[in-house]
């Protein structure tokens, strides 16, 4: 069953001259329960609007918001305050309330009726988990801009909504905060019963997180998938140069302890990767990492070669897309109309395509 | 007329010190008209304007214009409005409030709650929106959000606090009507010293001045030390 339900959502803004912007209109998607669903889009293109319509901060022209099947346009201030409690809201750039680490992180569960005493452990266990520990009696004000984003996500996770809204928060984050936000991502990730609405606009991250990714553009939706659908088959030429094209593989990865590598099985093909990861991965390689021959390559660096034919050919312009495929898999690989001429690839043509392993991005 | 201000100024510093007790009657008069006039219009005009700075409803920039038309409403029209109600044939008049303290009182409390009404209005209105969304979606209720919001503002609402406050000491034309300056029960430093100045003893008249104004930026410092430290 769905979680959330977006039907027709539109939403306009009047300027002075009493003229309309239109930010969203005819956005249709839902959520699953236990989902992470990703909405990807360019700045300006209507993400945080949508998240804040979600997140019953503001109200949309028309169009209806189901949450378990309950339309949540027009429902009293009291209900909306519940459904509010049900989420939560992390936005790019936080902003605290001008009291201790502590407080601010205890404020979601004090404005729900909990009592001090009751909530000292769970907020402390949050402190320790977002290495806020020894801050918790400073302004938050007073922190940097980065241990602030810790404290705001800290300050939405302790509340443990069933919904998260997440708006561009990784962006504007050093590594170290990055490493943070990914392991509260993937500690909800694990909860079958939370589910995330995140907006980003890196491609990596949406392939990273994603269960599902819908791509907004200028306040429509183009098109919504799986991430691999979304990055091999775009479905316009907005998508296609906004997210860049990726071949994304799903594989079991297993470290080979004799070269320090990763191998990933993916169906029956194995790709050798510069990682030490293992477990389910996704397996990235852009196209243009990708080389493409006639002839099997002899004393080679590449770690990966394999044997397939061309089942589509895209011309570009000065550039082609070849869709090989081998085996199981297929592959998007671009390179120039100049040199397919030379190498006289066409549909059907037998071929050895071959990438380095430090080519293989794992998320 | 230097020769006035000096002798003005020593006679305050004589009259303050020897106790005068009609000084300090005046004194006593003034800031007690004021201060409970002040607070009485803060105990009405702060949740009212802070809750019209809150939410956003029909007519909402109606009363905006409403109240900022009457922040600079006159005094003297006041009293006049309060003086017809009051007198014997008005239809409070039965009361015989008129020419009180509590005259005085009623004049400067309506006087004082636009000001107050309209400073905390825009002190809400000012908070960053974010810090407002922020807050609600933590799952706060509007009387939370609200709290919160008055906690986050509290600097301009003391401030909307003192410039009522300011007005209400110094203000003369709606106290002189209502109050009728009888000596020792409604005179106040400004009608003492519009009557001081009538009757030519200039050195009266200025030491209540010098008086008031101290008086006046002891308090005001106070307040502000306070706003200082609230934050």
């Amino acid at each position: 069953m769905n979680l959330l339900e977006i039907r027709n959502i539109h939403k306009e803004y009047y300027k002075g001259d009493k003229s309309a912007i239109i930010v969203l209109s005819n956005i249709n998607f839902s959520v699953k329960k236990g989902e992470c669903f990703i909405i990807i889009g360019p700045n300006g293109s209507g993400k945080t609007t949508l998240l804040k319509l979600i997140g019953l901060l503001e109200l949309p022209t028309f169009g209806q918001i189901l949450y378990n099947n309950k339309n949540l346009i027009n429902i009293s201030r009291k209900e909306k305050v519940n459904y509010r409690r049900k989420f939560s809201f992390v936005r790019q750039k936080p902003v605290v309330r001008n009291t201790s680490v502590f407080n601010n992180i205890a404020y979601g569960l004090k404005v729900r009726g909990m009592r001090s005493i009751d909530y000292q452990e769970e907020v402390n266990e949050i402190i320790q988990f977002s290495g806020l520990k020894g801050m918790e009696k400073k302004n938050a004000r007073s922190l940097s801009g980065g241990e602030m984003q810790r404290v705001a996500i800290a300050m939405n996770f302790v509340i443990s909504p069933e919904l998260y809204l997440l708006d561009e928060v990784s962006a504007n984050l050093d590594s170290m905060n990055l490493k943070l936000l990914d392991d509260f991502i993937m500690r909800i990730k694990q909860d079958k019963e939370k589910t995330i609405i995140m907006s980003t606009h890196d491609p990596l991250e949406a392939i990273k997180y994603a269960d599902r990714i819908a791509v907004l553009n200028n306040g429509q939706i183009t098109q919504i998938g799986r991430p691999n659908e979304i990055f091999t088959a775009p479905k316009d030429e907005f998508t296609a140069l906004f997210v860049g094209y990726e071949n994304i593989l799903y594989g079991l990865a297993e470290l080979d302890k004799a070269t320090g590598l990763s191998q990933i099985k993916i169906n029956d093909l194995i790709i050798t990767a510069a990682s030490q990861q293992e477990g389910e991965v996704k397996v990235c390689i852009r196209p243009e990492s990708i080389g493409i021959a006639k002839e099997p390559p002899k004393n080679t660096s590449y770690r990966n070669t394999f044997k397939g034919f061309i089942e589509n050919i895209r011309e570009l312009g000065n550039i082609c897309h070849l869709i090989v495929r081998c085996q199981s898999e297929k592959f998007l690989i671009t390179i120039t109309e100049l040199s397919r001429k030379n190498l006289k690839l066409e549909i059907d043509s037998e071929v050895f395509i071959n990438f380095k392993a430090t080519d293989v991005k794992i998320l | 007329m230097p020769n006035e201000i000096i002798e003005g100024i020593l006679e305050a510093i004589r009259l303050i010190f020897t106790f005068d007790p009609e000084v300090w009657g005046v004194i006593e008069v003034s800031f007690r008209v004021s201060l409970t006039s002040t607070f009485l219009a803060a105990l009405v005009a702060l949740p009212i304007g802070s809750f019209i700075g809150l939410r956003k409803f029909k007519g909402k920039n109606e009363i905006t214009n409403l109240i900022n038309t009457f922040m600079g409403f006159p005094p003297v029209v006041m009293g006049l409005l309060i003086y017809l109600l009051l007198s014997r044939n008005g239809p409070f008049g039965e009361l015989g409030l008129l020419y009180s303290t509590s005259a005085m009182i009623i004049a400067q409390f309506l006087l004082a709650i636009p000001i107050i009404m309209g400073t905390a209005k825009a002190a809400i209105e000012s908070v960053d929106p974010i810090l407002k969304e922020t807050v609600l979606s933590l799952g706060a209720n509007e009387r939370q959000l609200w709290w919160e919001l008055i906690k986050h503002s509290k600097k301009s609402i003391i401030a909307g606090f003192l410039v009522a406050f300011g007005q209400a000491i110094s203000e003369v034309g709606a106290v002189i009507i209502v109050g009728g300056n009888i000596r020792w029960e409604t005179r106040t430093f400004t009608t003492s010293i519009v009557l001081q100045t009538r009757m030519g003893e200039f050195g009266m008249a200025i030491a209540l001045g010098v008086i008031l104004i101290s008086i006046t930026f002891i308090v005001n410092y106070g307040l502000t030390r306070l706003q200082a430290r609230v934050d």
